[in-house]
């Protein structure tokens, strides 16, 4: 693609929620002009964008790929279009693969995949431990010099604490963070719901909120004593949220992140032990639901990532304790978040780009994509008039795990353009 | 007024309940004939899924099945192909093929007779699906009490023991309340749980709970593998404060207060030899009791399956 120019778009960016009306030029992979009524070069491919939303593409930081180990679910080629569709243009994967992500040699294997099957961005993060077993630590120093900067034992937390504090102490000597799945075993029994009236009406021993808040609190004070730069990973809580907001008071060099199903759903939304509301951590009450929206809007939150946990058909349809945990979000994130939040100005444009886009970007080291002239190309196109249904025809992820499956929502992303190329268009 | 399964008592109305408990009256009296069979199945096939062990249960539904002249199968599930690794979506399917009218399943997962109900056309029978529900327990206390207190508004029932874990006592709370009956829990505080229903009155003092003046004690059986996970000290130490000790029990009698037990009984821990020959005691009720009302569940439920 030579140039292309987008016409009449109203152009959104973090700093604020206003919409900025312009055309945009865009000439091999660059912007280089915005302004009224700007003349299309020639050959150029002209968008009419009346009404519709520029803005730049979605960062995405929690995803699973399942590629090595488990392709059924999801690969590194379909999971890399999934986020296409949705509006992601640049994704941190989690090194629960199988085997685990957890030495240089699973990094380079990660990255020749990505290089091969993947048209955006793909990027992951490493264990803490050999094989996510909590015993020993992964060989770390080979993951960072490939450009890791996230480690995790996402899925688990890492329960010797010694370990822990050794690996922090080690690793916080380099250029990269810790990212924490905050879950106390012990008290978590079978790791389907949430400890409350939900799973003493379905008969299930549910997960106690305390289970993910000592974990947290004892991950980030254990950073804080050792200088770690840490980041808490899906938090679920009023409590969960109120913890990081105390800790970033006194601070702590701790980030956190939300997910939108955290926000959008509750325990009840499990009904008659339908496995779509499975995850962990688990959904838990309207009252927290009210607590993470605030904590998001006030900044407790400094990103917004799904946990795109794709699963089969076939291992969702097991019985609730059994089926196993997560639901896909890459493809329904922006477009629920805009339904349930932006329609009804429970937030503006401004927090999406932010939360979404630019700070996950910056916590990943890299640079937020705002749509300015000398910019790279790295945005999309959303219609706040058009209508998405989740169909499994619309969706590219091999799974189709979501509760909004076949639903309707408001919103439609119309054009993802990264760098020269054109990712989608609808 | 019919359905086509039966998978708890909460989706039950109060009026379903009684309408069961009227049938299974009738049922009841066919007992003292000497031909104890009514034809109302007749060529219906019912199929009993365990899998978990059970005695009772299984037995009664069984006789019940036979009693309204339905073919009874009892699919071996330790024989079966589950233990070769076919899942249970794999068995729901053969299931199907089978063209059976009844499924009476039992399972430790909490939800899997709604699963089976939601891809079968058979009517489904929970019959106890880990600590979640188990409905004909529930309907066989409810028609014992009521046969005891033919009034039952306001009424009281006291459940002691392993409230966290059962589903009896879960079932059970639950339609007592829909019949009137007022419920508390007793127990330590480690296995009664705290998000149950507010109108429940929770005891962990043996005293305070026969202060409220039950008019039935209704003792759950300790299950004795949780106690790998510590919920309390010792059986000696729940003994003490929660079982009806000698002393205890001439406390109950002297009151008047009546005794009922789902089965079956740990003597020694949850109750002293004594109550057994109690003559309040309702637990052997209870046990004949429940081919009554399985009976009336099954003449109640209308299979989705063709007919002709």
């Amino acid at each position: 693609m030579a140039s292309l120019l987008i016409q009449n778009a109203r152009i959104a960016c973090e700093e604020n929620d206003d919409l900025t009306p312009a055309d945009v030029l865009v000439e091999n992979g660059t912007i280089t002009q915005i302004g009224d009524q700007l003349q299309a070069p020639e050959g150029a491919k002209v968008i009419d964008a009346s009404n519709k939303i520029l803005m730049p593409a979605m960062f995405d930081t929690h995803i699973h790929m399942r590629e090595p180990g488990q392709e059924a679910k999801e690969t590194i080629k379909s999971g890399s279009e999934a986020a296409i569709n949705g509006g992601v243009t640049g994704v941190v994967l989690m090194p629960n693969t199988s085997p685990a992500i957890d030495s240089a040699a699973m990094v380079r294997t990660i990255y020749d995949i990505a290089k091969r099957d993947a048209r955006i961005p793909v990027y992951t993060s490493g264990c803490i431990t050999k094989g996510r077993e909590g015993k020993e630590l992964a060989g770390i120093d080979g993951m960072l010099k490939l450009g890791v900067k996230m480690l995790t034992d996402d899925g688990d937390a890492v329960p010797d604490l010694l370990l822990l504090k050794h690996a922090m102490e080690y690793a916080s000597e380099f250029d990269c963070f810790f990212a924490s799945h905050c879950e106390v075993l012990e008290l978590s029994g079978p790791r389907a719901l949430n400890e409350g009236v939900v799973s003493h009406r379905l008969g299930i021993q549910g997960t106690p909120a305390c289970s993910e808040e000592i974990c947290m609190d004892r991950d980030i004070r254990l950073a804080h004593a050792t200088g770690a730069r840490l980041h808490i990973q899906h938090v679920s809580s009023k409590i969960g949220m109120e913890t990081i907001r105390w800790w970033k008071q006194m601070g702590a060099k701790v980030t956190a992140e939300v997910s939108p199903h955290h926000l959008l759903f509750n325990e009840e939304d499990i009904g008659d032990y339908d496995t779509h509301y499975k995850m962990n951590p688990p959904l838990r009450t309207a009252e927290d639901n009210k607590a993470l929206l605030e904590g998001l809007k006030e900044g407790v939150f400094d990103i917004i990532a799904t946990d795109h946990a794709p699963h089969t058909p076939f291992e969702k349809s097991q019985d609730f304790v059994n089926a196993p945990n997560g639901i896909t979000g890459l493809e329904t994130s922006l477009i629920s978040l805009f339904h349930y939040f932006v329609k009804t100005n429970e937030f503006g444009w401004g927090l999406i780009v932010n939360r979404y886009s630019a700070q996950p970007r910056r916590m990943m080291g890299l640079d937020p994509v705002p749509i300015t002239e000398g910019g790279k190309a790295d945005f999309l196109l959303f219609d706040p008039e058009g209508q998405t249904t989740f169909s499994s025809d619309y969706m590219q992820s091999l799974s189709k795990n979501t509760p909004f499956l076949d639903k309707t929502l408001d919103g439609s992303i119309d054009l993802v353009v990264l760098g020269d190329e054109v990712l989608l268009e609808r | 007024m019919t359905r086509k399964d039966l998978l708890d008592i909460e989706s039950l109305s109060r009026e379903e309940i009684e309408l069961l408990l009227d049938q299974a009256g009738p049922f009841k009296d066919l007992f003292t004939r000497s031909v104890k069979k009514v034809p109302a199945l007749k060529g219906k096939s019912v199929l009993t899924l365990f899998y978990e062990p059970s005695t009772r249960t299984l037995s009664s539904f069984e006789v019940a099945a036979k009693r309204l002249s339905a073919d009874v199968t009892n699919f071996d599930v330790p024989h079966s192909s589950v233990v070769k690794g076919e899942t249970i979506k794999d068995t729901i399917d053969t299931l199907q093929a089978m063209r059976t009218d009844y499924i009476i399943v039992r399972n430790k997962m909490p939800g899997l007779p709604q699963m089976i109900a939601r891809e079968t056309k058979a009517c489904v029978v929970n019959a106890g699906d880990g600590a979640h529900a188990h409905p004909t327990q529930a309907l066989l206390d409810g028609f014992t009490f009521r046969e005891v207190f033919p009034e039952l508004t306001g009424k009281k029932i006291l459940i002691v023991g392993d409230i966290l874990h059962s589903r009896v006592a879960r079932s059970t709370s639950t339609l007592m309340r829909k019949l009137g009956v007022e419920v508390a829990w007793l127990g330590p505080g480690s296995l009664v749980p705290k998000h149950g229903p507010k109108e429940i009155e929770r005891f962990t003092n043996y005293e305070e709970a026969m202060r409220w003046a039950p008019d039935c004690i209704y003792l759950l059986r300790v299950q004795m593998e949780r106690q790998s996970v510590q919920y309390f000290p010792s059986l000696r130490e729940y003994t003490k404060l929660y079982g009806v000790t000698p002393e205890r029990f001439k406390r109950i009698a002297d009151q008047g207060t009546y005794i009922m037990h789902p089965g079956p009984v740990n003597r020694g821990v949850e109750l002293c030899d004594a109550v057994m020959d109690y003559d309040r005691s309702l637990i052997n009720q209870q046990v004949e009791n429940g081919i009554a009302a399985r009976m009336a569940v099954l003449y109640w439920l209308k299979p989705d399956t063709p007919t002709s």
